[in-house]
């Protein structure tokens, strides 16, 4: 293995023989540097920080000790993995060179190119893929052992406290794991090539947004051992103030992942706008870039909502002001206010790409153009738009402001509507199409399926009526649940399969691949119309018991849900397998016209020869036939 | 997808203006973000405020406690003064680079960093000197986050100002200014952004 660099030419005053700062860091000093600015700070603020006193209600000395640690961390693993040193080299005029910049690209750096701050797009996008997985994985443990536990009525194997923290853990794991699962992954991979760009907009704000979210994982499974999250994902106040140091986790979690979205946001949007080829105008941009274009643009300004509202739980804790705790002045309506503005237009952040990646699928497997790209575009934006002035149908029954509750209502029903435009443009692409029918083709047809009933049943919840009666019902817990998994997952799952030979050069192994689309869909159905059915009946969500009455429904569900295990397994089997051993993938294996199948496997550093001038959009399949 | 494959052929060597274009509205995009955060704590501010909750925006005198009195908004205003003044001292360092004066803009540069330390002593003097403590109630609070909110602002503007100016300095601006221009936009939103937070303060 060689690198570009000539170490004498371009280190000048380095001792011979001693590599340059930037090729020593890597994620072992990364994770070194972390643990050791955290218990340095731990310890010197163990010793200098006064006790707290005794009339104090809370564990604010804790809760200091704790954040500080922290912060910590966060600096420590940033300055270790080389985040610091572009801006550092920026203010003292000694900017990185050609040399340095291909070393950070990782070029001719193999496998090692993967645990340093690399740069290229396609690095970053593998580094999202596994990381995604990794993420999935432990939230769908976390999902198998409530389902466990609620596979008999009287719980009980689980402590509830115990259960509460698995219940927010899988939350805001899985929330986050669905968030980056296709702009991370398919974003950062395929999209600059989609476009005929040669990487992303800033490279390194890109490397960036990839490692805040490897240092933003181990306070949130740190906190497992510190009290974990008892709270449930939305972590609400004055609950989440009263809860134990596991909190800490939580709050450093979300802020650091924000500012990774904040940041993965802006360089997606800029690459989109700037670095499309020449001639790829806005009619001929492919429909998958819409989706991560509009997934991002509303991540921009609503995860900073969700920051500042963890930074307000967390100065309540650690310095006792009074944002959410009414004693003080504070009310617990505003948390509710500030996270429900980032809580909805996130299920679309989650929502958009993956819709828009099927939309990207269906043409080439119908062998039919995209009917009505005006009509998808519209929907889309129509979503974003209106995703922003829904936030408070989560809040009609904590008696926050009744008198909007219909207007609430009003524009929560009015996103069927471009909601349906969607569905219109999926089947209208599918009718008549000549199918060719893959693993990718039959997720088209659940994602209709279980996008309608999460859509339908979403619409009651909506309507003030019928939520006060289904308000904190398992009701609830199913619905969200067909949109985010039914929905969003199905999309990132055939995504996967979908550009599996772009991203690795091999195919996804095609049986492996069928057999767990049947498992996942078919248990995913089971798992929650059982859930449905439950949550009619009364049961309510977190709780780790239930009445007898609910026994055959919940029995049901679990069964449900050891299939989309046994389903996932299977996924996971093929993922690696194929990874390993598959078939060598050719070019352009489904004869597709977008631009990242027109570079060779792998695909080169700078992705293209010379860039691409685009004549034509990406549907030219022949005329739809009506 | 029609495409020809005779584009483009030297890719390394994009124009100046292309790259500054591209990294303008990278920024203003990262801005947007903190103009969302921004905003929050104003919504934040004046929601407490609005709500008065058990009349404690700002709590009446206890047997434990005195009364809390909100601030005079002056010394937020000063602040922003002191902000404004490095922008504009930024913006003639600009004008310089813009003019190819490179003296003028070293100077400009120079006077904007000043400013943007002096800001931020002011404004860590100001926040040590509070009546009140973060535990006085919701006004306190929100003080304390607009106050932290300027603060960490005008910490990355004296980074940011420091690299401008040491760029200056050396030259690095001879052949192109847009690092400045962009410096120019963040100078600009932090002065607004100040701005926002002495208006807020001033309706305490």
């Amino acid at each position: 293995m060689t690198t570009m660099m000539d170490r004498s030419a371009s280190a000048p005053g380095q001792a011979a023989g001693k590599r340059p700062l930037i090729e020593r860091l890597n994620i072992v000093t990364a994770l070194v540097l972390g643990t050791v600015s955290a218990v340095v700070v731990w310890q010197l603020a163990l010793r200098f920080l006064p006790e707290t006193p005794e009339t104090s209600l809370f564990f604010n000395r804790e809760d200091k000790i704790s954040l500080l640690s922290l912060i910590g961390w966060f600096v420590g693993f940033m300055t270790g993995i080389g985040a610091l040193i572009g801006p550092f080299r920026w203010a003292l005029g000694k900017d990185l060179n050609h040399d340095e910049n291909m070393f950070l690209a990782g070029k001719d750096q193999g496998i090692k190119r993967y645990f340093r701050y690399t740069t290229d797009h396609k690095v970053v996008g593998i580094q999202y893929l596994v990381i995604t997985i990794i993420i999935l994985f432990v939230g769908g443990t976390l999902a198998m052992l409530i389902r466990t536990n609620l596979g008999h009525a009287q719980g009980g194997w689980i402590q509830p406290q115990t259960y509460n923290a698995i219940v927010g853990w899988h939350g805001i794991i899985m929330i986050v794991a669905t968030i980056i699962m296709i702009t991370g992954p398919f974003g950062n991979f395929i999209m600059p090539i989609m476009i005929g760009a040669r990487d992303m907009a800033f490279p390194r704000l890109n490397a960036l947004s990839f490692w805040l979210i490897v240092a933003a994982v181990p306070p949130v499974f740190i906190s497992f051992f510190t009290g974990g999250i008892t709270t449930g994902w939305s972590a609400y106040n004055p609950l989440a103030s009263q809860a134990g140091l596991g909190m800490n986790g939580y709050i450093a979690f979300i802020c650091i992942f924000a500012i990774s979205t904040m940041v993965a946001g802006a360089n997606i949007t800029t690459t989109v706008v700037k670095m499309r080829a020449k001639g790829m105008t806005w009619n001929r941009t492919p429909i998958f870039i819409y989706g991560v274009v509009a997934s991002v643009a509303l991540a921009l300004p609503a995860f900073p909502v969700f920051f500042l509202s963890q930074i307000m739980s967390g100065m309540d804790r650690a310095f006792a002001t009074s944002f959410y705790n009414t004693a003080g002045g504070g009310s617990g309506w505003l948390y509710e206010n500030l996270f429900w503005i980032m809580g909805h237009p996130e299920v679309y952040v989650i929502l958009i790409p993956s819709v828009a990646a099927l939309m990207e699928m269906a043409p080439v497997f119908t062998r039919r153009p995209l009917f009505s790209f005006n009509l998808a575009v519209m929907g889309i934006a129509g979503i974003s738009g209106l995703s922003v002035l829904v936030w408070a149908h989560h809040m009609y029954i904590s008696g926050w402001a009744p008198l909007l509750n219909a207007p609430f209502m009003l524009t929560t029903e009015l996103i069927s509507i471009p909601t349906g435009m969607l569905f219109l443009v999926l089947i209208g692409t599918l009718w008549r199409g000549r199918l060719w029918m893959t693993m990718p083709t039959a997720s088209i047809y659940a994602l209709l399926w279980n996008f309608m009933i999460g859509g339908i049943t979403g619409i009651y919840l909506s309507d003030v009526p019928a939520d006060a009666f289904l308000h904190g019902s398992m009701y609830v817990t199913a619905h969200f649940h067909y949109t985010l998994m039914g929905a969003g997952l199905t999309g990132a799952l055939a995504s996967l399969v979908f550009w599996f030979p772009k991203m690795t050069g091999r195919m996804f192994n095609k049986t492996l691949s069928w057999v767990s689309f049947w498992l996942v869909q078919i248990g995913f159905n089971v798992t929650f119309i059982g859930m449905f059915l439950v949550g009619l009946a009364g049961q309510p969500r977190r709780v780790e018991s239930y009445a007898e009455v609910f026994s055959r429904g919940n029995l049901i569900t679990t069964m449900g849900a050891y299939t989309i295990m046994a389903g996932m397994l299977v996924l996971l089997h093929g993922v690696i397998s194929s990874w390993r051993s598959g078939v060598k993938a050719p070019m352009n294996p489904w004869q597709a016209k977008t631009l990242e199948w027109t570079v060779p496997n792998p695909v080169p550093l700078e992705n293209f020869e010379t860039l691409p001038v685009v004549t034509s959009d990406a549907y030219g399949y022949g005329k739809a036939k009506s | 997808m029609s495409v020809e494959t005779h584009g483009h052929s030297n890719p390394h060597h994009e124009h100046p203006d292309v790259v500054g274009s591209r990294n303008r509205l990278g920024v203003i995009l990262i801005l947007v973000a903190d103009i969302a955060m921004a905003l929050s704590v104003l919504f934040v501010f004046f929601y407490l405020k609005g709500q008065n909750v058990n009349d404690m925006w700002l709590p009446a005198a206890t047997e434990d406690s005195p009364a809390v009195f909100a601030l005079s908004s002056k010394g937020t205003w000063y602040v922003t003064v002191l902000a404004g003044l490095g922008a504009a001292a930024h913006f003639y360092g600009l004008k310089g680079a813009r003019a190819k004066n490179a003296t003028q803009l070293v100077l400009g540069g120079g006077v904007a960093l000043v400013f943007s330390i002096a800001a931020l002593v002011y404004q860590f003097i100001q926040v040590s000197g509070a009546p009140f403590t973060t535990t006085s109630g919701a006004y306190a609070s929100c003080y304390f986050l607009i106050a932290g909110l300027n603060t960490l602002h005008l910490v990355l503007t004296v980074f940011i100002a420091l690299g401008n100016w040491n760029r200056s300095r050396l030259g690095i601006y001879a052949a192109d200014h847009w690092h400045v221009d962009i410096v120019n936009v963040w100078w600009i939103w932090m002065t607004v952004s100040s701005l926002l937070g002495a208006f807020a303060l001033s309706f305490a």
